[in-house]
């Protein structure tokens, strides 16, 4: 409340004092107008001197009649002397004269002497030497007249003029008055002039302190700051608008701002920019900053803020913090989440594959006696039909006889066995329990073995085996399977290759690998099942009819990547190849 | 009362003019240093001198008159009559000495005619001196007041 009061005061105190000086300044001026006017002496005024003239010159007439009459004057004196008489009547009773004479009660008197003069004016004229004494008696009046009227214009004249001094000396009495009032506003005025002085100073002072503090923050602060104008010409730049950008203060003061670095052109700071200047602030965060002689960009976060002067936008000031570190732990835990993500998609595709691996082997059980019955039924025949032979031929069998019988029925059961064996480790490798026990072995010999039994099997196809490897034909593999394997592909190519046409099987090699190819010229399989063949109880459209359970290819190629080799289906013109690729050594590409 | 007394005051005027008029030569006396001095200027020799005419007001009058005669500047430059100052001489021996300046910083006359009429010795006449002093605000000052010499019959340039 007393703030308040003191600040109500400070403002009424010298208006008061103003509006009381300019009052007393008005009056003592209109005052002194009125004295100025007042000061003219009218030539009225002057009529004691008048009087006084009018006195002397009946005084001369008079005296010159004396001398007339004595014979010393002319008639020509005596006629100017009465011309000059008559003449101060004239004077006399011209306006402002006669207004005197009126005022201070002599004009009836003026009017008697105005005749007694017209009746001289005859005795001038016919003057003769005797003639002086009624003259001089008739002028007689005249001196004294003029001498009373004298005397009563003195008096009339101190009187107004006394007066008239009295008058000025009360308007000056109230000018000096007004003065000393006015020197009083004035001195309240000059002290409260002086008190605004002090305070204006000391706010100057304080503002000044209170800019070089805003320097000193704005050149220490860490972060980059710069202002521009409303044309967005560059007004301001501290230190670490250097260290971020390399371009020194006076480099980049007094410059369009898109000058300075390419990076004030882009989009996002120039629209930053005119918001500000339209009143907007605003803010982008993490904005990619590429510097000269810097491959790698800062990362930094830009504030926008207008620079206002109370309702007008003066400008707009730019904050640029540098955000790298933040840019690289935000980059870091995106890319730990990518990694984990795909951690997450490899483990659950895992999971799926064993899912799907633990369906296949349900699956698998499910078929074994279709799988059984498909597989195991060409040995179980051979052997079969060696046995029944040799009990047909009872005692009339030769020795040679039933020995190569006998060992047709063994090695039918032998493979057999082998076949129950992989069968058992296909089943156990299904379930992760196996892995291909990988030695050197001959592929030459196992292609004659499997053909042979083959033609055993089926007496009336055709197979032609042809060797292309110079040398060695020695594989690293498990014998059993690469067995199986053939035996699949071979079984596949008479069952699904035209009657009457052979499959032919050739191994060939390059530097890492024995190739095997099996050629029917079958029916070709289609596009949209090419894939599919592989997969396990898939049968495609030309099995129909024909005995499968869909297994013998899924198998084959689970064995044959298992050693680190593969079945692939070449693409062919005319009937289907299925290739076996084995490593040819231990340790090659897998 | 007025109007009567001055009516008789100017048939007084005129009584004592005609009376004496025809024997009396209307003439200016200038006295001085300057060659030639002094000078008698009959009525033929100032009317060869350029004729003027102001209108003003005066001290001694009511109203507005119009003042014909000569500039006191030509008089003075037609005579070759140089001086700090001139010294008016009027009828009934009064004198006013007056600055030389005052005929060249105003157009100051030498009247003879008061509208229209000839100024005569019964009635300021023969010659007065009359400044403009409607014109100038500076000449409506006492000072210059008693310069307004009439009856004027000399000057003298010294």
């Amino acid at each position: 409340m007393r703030p308040f009061q003191n600040s109500i005061l400070r403002l009424i105190l010298p208006l008061a004092a103003v509006v009381v000086f300019a009052m007393l300044l008005t009056f003592s001026l209109i005052r002194m107008f009125e004295i100025e006017n007042a000061m003219r002496v009218e030539a009225e005024q002057n009529m004691l001197w008048v009087l006084h003239q009018s006195e002397v010159a009946a005084l001369r007439m008079t005296e010159t009649a004396s001398l007339a009459d004595l014979g010393e004057a002319t008639p020509g004196d005596l006629s100017l002397r009465f011309d000059i008489l008559v003449s101060r009547f004239a004077l006399l009773n011209d306006g402002p004269q006669r207004r005197f004479l009126e005022k201070i009660g002599f004009s009836d008197d003026l009017d008697h002497l105005s005749g007694t003069l017209a009746s001289i004016a005859p005795m001038i004229a016919g003057f003769t030497p005797g003639d002086g004494r009624p003259l001089r008696d008739a002028i007689a009046p005249f001196p004294r007249l003029f001498g009373r009227a004298a005397n009563a214009a003195m008096i009339a004249e101190w009187d107004e003029l006394g007066g008239r001094l009295e008058i000025y000396r009360d308007q000056l009495r109230q000018i000096i008055a007004s003065l000393i009032g006015i020197m009083g506003a004035g001195g309240i005025l000059a002290v409260t002039l002086v008190l605004a002085l002090r305070q204006t100073r000391q706010r100057n002072r304080m503002l000044r302190r209170e800019r070089d503090f805003s320097a000193l923050l704005v050149s220490s602060s860490g972060e980059g700051i710069l202002a521009v104008d409303r044309s967005a010409r560059c007004t301001m730049w501290n230190g670490a608008m250097t260290k971020i950008l390399g371009t020194t203060a006076e480099e980049a003061v007094n410059r369009p701002l898109e000058r300075i670095a390419g990076f004030f052109d882009t989009t996002t700071v120039r629209q930053g920019i005119e918001r500000a200047l339209h009143g907007e602030t605003s803010r982008q965060m993490l904005q990619p900053l590429f510097r000269k002689n810097a491959n790698e960009p800062l990362y930094v976060d830009l504030r926008f803020f207008p620079l206002r002067n109370e309702e007008d936008i003066l400008g707009a000031i730019l904050f640029i913090n540098d955000a790298s570190d933040r840019h690289a732990v935000r980059q870091k835990d995106t890319q730990d989440r990518d990694r984990l993500e795909e951690l997450v998609a490899e483990r659950t595709r895992e999971l799926d594959d064993a899912l799907l691996r633990e369906r296949s082997a349900g699956e698998i059980y499910r078929n074994f006696a279709a799988m059984i019955s498909h597989q195991f039924r060409t040995p179980l025949a051979v052997a079969d039909s060696a046995l029944q032979r040799l009990v047909r031929r009872g005692p009339h069998a030769k020795p040679d006889e039933v020995v190569e019988r006998a060992d047709r029925a063994r090695g039918a059961i032998a493979g057999l066995t082998r076949l129950v064996e992989s069968t058992l480790d296909a089943a156990r490798l299904d379930a992760g329990q196996i892995g291909a026990r990988r030695v050197e072995c001959d592929l030459g010999e196992i292609v004659r073995t499997v053909c042979a039994r083959q033609r055993e099997t089926t007496p009336n196809a055709r197979i032609d085996v042809r060797c292309e490897v110079s040398g060695s034909v020695r594989a690293f593999c498990d014998p059993a399977h690469a067995e199986q394997i053939l035996e699949n592909l071979l079984s596949n190519g008479i069952k699904y290759g035209a009657p009457e046409t052979s499959v032919s099987v050739v191994l060939h090699a390059d530097a890492q690998s024995l190739y095997c190819d099996v050629c029917n010229t079958g029916q070709t399989i289609p596009d949209n099942e090419r894939n599919q063949v592989f997969d396990r109880n898939y049968r495609g459209a030309n099995s129909v009819g024909i005995v499968g359970t869909g297994i013998g290819l899924f198998m084959a190629r689970a064995l044959a990547r298992m050693q680190g080799g593969d079945i692939t289906l070449q693409p062919d013109v005319v009937g289907v190849t299925f290739r076996m690729t084995l490593l040819r050594f231990k340790g090659g590409k897998t | 009362m007025f109007i009567k007394v001055a009516a008789l005051t100017c048939g007084l005027m005129l009584a004592g003019s005609t009376a004496i008029a025809d024997q009396l030569e209307v003439s200016l006396r200038v006295t001085g240093h300057f060659a030639g001095a002094p000078v008698t200027m009959d009525r033929a020799a100032l009317n060869a001198l350029a004729v003027t005419t102001i209108k003003t007001s005066t001290v001694i009058t009511d109203g507005t008159h119009s003042f014909t005669g000569f500039l006191m500047r030509d008089l003075l430059d037609h005579l070759g009559a140089t001086g700090d100052s001139v010294t008016a001489i009027a009828l009934n021996d009064y004198a006013v000495e007056i600055p030389m300046i005052d005929f060249y910083d105003f157009d100051v006359i030498v009247a003879t005619h008061m509208d229209g009429e000839a100024l005569s010795r019964a009635n300021k006449g023969p010659f007065w001196i009359v400044y403009p002093r409607d014109n100038h605000r500076a000449l409506q000052d006492i000072r210059y007041d008693y310069r307004w010499v009439w009856q004027l019959y000399q000057l003298d340039v010294q």
